[in-house]
């Protein structure tokens, strides 16, 4: 073993080297199998966009190991470069293999079954006497053999057939194989040319489908190209029901479409598991929250008006999320000093009571009597960094007052600045989505499970009989193999001895 | 009668199954060591009293919960098990006439079992929004009747690889009066299967188990069979994810390793028809798709947090 002698590759030879191997159905095995490799760590890292929180928390717990997972990208295998390579190349390696497989099956489709010789050589085989011409048993093997579907050829000049069954087998693996291409194909331009975000529009508000809107929820393919469609979607209202034991029963969104112009396309109802669309772009339930409306006047003229969005904490272990309650900020940035107002909304004011008595919120299944418990903050907001705006940086405020403030009521905050809890709203999350290779994908995966079901249950065979005259009757000679299944062969065979046997009566003797 | 009535049928059928499965299999473990036929018998009765049972239990929860009992991972716990016995009876017993290795099928029957009740029972209750629709029905069944048809065929599987061992270590001119016979008090064509070899090897080779080429034979056709179901199950998964979370396909861990099994298995339907890998090295891939089989059963319900995690 020396390799310093072996003669070196052109380039030209080792390409084909290279090709040769991705034909090999053994590359295409190991490449597969590394794809489920790839897959196994996916699911057992955390995912960017599937567990943020769970990376963030790998950040800082062990932020060497972070780091190097960041670097070879395992915090996003399905979009990492090797990934992507393994999945290329299996695609290679794929069309590598199906187009000789194609050729070769055209070619076998078109061509008859070819004549063969030393039939009493095959792994089948019997010799059976029969009162009749040669030609006439011929012909009976002949309309036997078509009967079962047999694709026969002969006898041309011959006294010999020959026939074959079960194209059926390298036809629908063929047909699986090209449609999982298929599929991947329409998976990568479906998901490339669309889009995918949330929308979070409140009770009476309508929401327009483009970029802005999105809130940096939108995840746009590698080929989208800003045609976002501008369908607009009225949130009539929300209705979210619960069973007694505080299982969710429904979550239903009432809305209208309407087009770019405004003009009314549908009205619809949006609930779990039944999504809406309009324009190829489909709106699917995905959460819900309150929107208190609090209008904030200063010297009786209204500085601030409107629904504002609240969010929920995850609840504690052991503590329901329907007993928490939800966390919204008003910032008055054209203050001076500037203001912030930190709430703790409660839908249901039992839910808040029960806390206060008994040291455990009640769930809080429905709006009842809703109130909100408040800090107000004063001096800079420092809106110069980066928050969100459930957030409020009081590290450059001091606290103001504090309080409580139930639906339909107005406090003072002092300074000539009242705050009202005009109406409690909630608001819809809606999942909006478009991936026009839907179809594709659904098509391949109908033709993948048609291609596959020949694939497994038939196979190929082929059989020769041939005649020759044996004193008054014939000696028909039968062979044949299966190259699939051989044991259920070797029964069909029999059973196609014993017809070829069974002479019609008329026959006898002419 | 009342829900109440019924939850209990339901638990009490559950026990009825249980202990009669657990007979059947001890039977059939002391009919797989010394081959007395009236066992045979009994392992087979104890097998078909604990399927009516099981039927009862399922239907009896159904009954209770007021919807079609497959909700929750108790509730497959208890269809899988179900049908991983009836595919054992139809095709290993009925289909292929092998005798040895309802033991072993049992014994993973009442494993899954009493992993469900011990580590998975819920009371039965109706389902959150999310769970409630028709594809539901569509994507739990087929998965779970695939899923019942891939653990059997991995259970003869791994029974295939001990036989094979078996039969590599034997000298290739088998003895007339080998060890692995002397244990064997059965008739010798009793077990005899589909194609079992000539009576002299079939006895020599044979020890306690099918021959190695039968074990490999019904383990491929009860995967072949329950692979394009497994496809199927997939494909709805998929439509059904499409329709409540707004995409078909997300890599959430439930789906991540459905894919890997998926995966798996194709590679075994591959690796049987690829030179060099045919035997020993497929039925290794096969067993390989049968641990990534039961990590998507439970481990990703049990351990890893996804959108499938409600199903506990």
């Amino acid at each position: 073993m020396s390799l310093p002698t072996a003669p070196r590759l052109s380039l030209r030879r080792s390409l084909a080297l290279v090709w040769r191997s991705l034909r090999s159905m053994r590359t295409a095995l190991v490449l597969l199998l590394l794809l489920a490799l790839a897959a196994v760590a996916g699911s057992l890292v955390p995912q960017v966009g599937v567990a943020d929180a769970r990376i963030a928390a790998t950040f800082r717990e062990h932020p060497l190991r972070a780091r190097i997972f960041d670097q070879i990208g395992l915090f996003d295998v399905y979009g990492s470069w090797w990934f992507t390579m393994i999945y290329t190349l299996l695609l290679v390696s794929l069309v590598a293999c199906l187009v000789p497989r194609t050729r070769a099956f055209l070619r076998n489709v078109r061509s008859r079954p070819a004549p063969a010789r030393e039939l009493d050589a095959m792994r089948h085989y019997a010799e059976l006497p029969v009162r009749e011409s040669p030609d006439q048993a011929l012909g009976r093997a002949r309309r036997l053999l078509r009967r079962r579907l047999f694709r026969v050829s002969g006898p041309n000049g011959a006294r010999a057939l020959a026939a074959d069954k079960g194209l059926g087998r390298e036809g629908g693996s063929l047909l699986f194989h090209i449609a999982f291409l298929v599929l991947l194909v329409g998976v990568v331009w479906g998901r490339g040319t669309g889009f995918t975000g949330q929308a979070v529009i409140v009770e009476g508000q309508t929401w327009t489908e483009t970029h802005a809107n999105y809130d940096g929820t939108a995840r746009e393919g590698r080929f989208f190209r800003e045609d976002h469609s501008g369908v607009q979607v009225r949130v009539e209202d929300f209705r979210a029901t619960y069973r007694p034991t505080g299982q969710p029963r429904d979550f239903v969104t009432r809305a209208t479409l309407l087009d770019a112009e405004g003009r009314e396309l549908e009205r619809v109802d949006i609930r779990v598991n039944h999504p809406a669309e309009a324009e190829g772009v489909k709106f699917y339930q995905f959460g819900y929250g309150w929107a208190p409306v609090l209008r904030v006047e200063r010297d009786g003229e209204a500085i601030s008006d409107g629904p504002v969005v609240c969010q929920q904490d995850t609840a504690p272990e052991g503590v329901s999320q329907l007993q928490t309650p939800w966390n919204c900020v008003v910032k008055l940035p054209s203050l001076d000093p500037q203001v912030g107002i930190r709430f703790e909304l409660w839908p249901d004011r039992r839910g808040l009571l029960a806390l206060l008595q008994t040291g455990e919120a009640m769930p809080m299944l429905v709006e009842y009597a809703p109130v909100m418990t408040w800090e107000a903050f004063e001096g800079d907001l420092r809106a110069e960094l980066v928050q969100g705006v459930g957030v409020l940086d009081t590290s450059a405020m001091r606290p103001l007052e504090t309080g409580v403030l139930g639906a339909g009521e107005t406090v003072d905050l002092g300074r000539g600045l009242t705050v009202s809890f005009t109406e409690l709203r909630q608001y819809t999350v809606l999942t909006v989505s478009r991936d026009r290779g839907l179809w594709i994908v659904l098509s391949a995966a109908i033709l993948i499970l048609l291609g596959l079901l020949p694939a497994l249950y038939t196979s190929r065979r082929k059989l020769w009989v041939t005649a020759e005259a044996d004193g008054a009757g014939t000696l028909l000679k039968v062979g044949g193999f299966a190259l699939q299944r051989r044991s259920q062969f070797e029964q069909e065979f029999s059973r196609l001895v014993r017809d070829l046997r069974r002479v019609p009566d008329e026959r006898v003797g002419s | 009668m009342s829900t109440g009535t019924w939850a209990e049928l339901s638990r009490d059928a559950f026990s009825v199954a249980f202990f009669a499965y657990l007979l059947g299999m001890l039977a059939a473990f002391h009919f797989l060591a010394f081959r007395r036929k009236p066992v045979w018998v009994v392992s087979v009765a104890a097998t078909g009293v604990g399927l009516a049972a099981h039927l009862v239990s399922i239907v009896g929860r159904g009954v209770a919960a007021d919807r079609i009992p497959l909700g929750n991972m108790y509730e497959y716990s208890l269809l899988l098990s179900f049908l991983v016995v009836l595919a054992y009876l139809v095709f290993v017993e009925g289909y292929a006439r092998v005798k040895t290795v309802g033991g072993f099928v049992l014994a993973f029957a009442v494993i899954t079992m009493a992993v469900a009740v011990l580590f998975l029972y819920v009371g039965p209750a109706p389902l959150i929004p999310a769970l409630n629709s028709y594809w539901r029905q569509v994507h739990v069944s087929s998965m779970i009747v695939s899923s019942s048809l891939l653990a059997l065929g991995g259970v003869l599987t791994i029974l295939y690889l001990v036989k094979e061992r078996r039969e590599r270590r034997l000298p290739s001119a088998p003895p007339i009066m080998g060890g692995a016979v002397s244990i064997d008090g059965a008739p010798p064509h009793f077990e005899a299967g589909a194609d079992e070899p000539p009576q002299v090897e079939a006895r020599a080779r044979r020890g306690w188990l099918p021959r190695s080429s039968t074990l490999d034979r019904v383990a491929y056709r009860v995967i072949a069979f329950g692979f394009p179901i497994w496809t199927f199950g997939i494909i709805t998964g998929a439509i059904w994810a499409e329709s409540a979370w707004g995409r078909y396909w997300g890599w959430d861990p439930k789906e991540t390793w459905s894919f890997i099994t998926w995966v798996v298995f194709a590679g075994y339907l591959h690796a049987r028809a690829t030179s060099g890998w045919k035997g020993r090295r497929a039925a290794i891939v096969a067993l390989v798709g049968f641990v990534s089989l039961l990590v998507t059963y439970y481990a990703v319900n049990l351990w890893i947090v996804g959108l499938h995690s409600y199903a506990t």
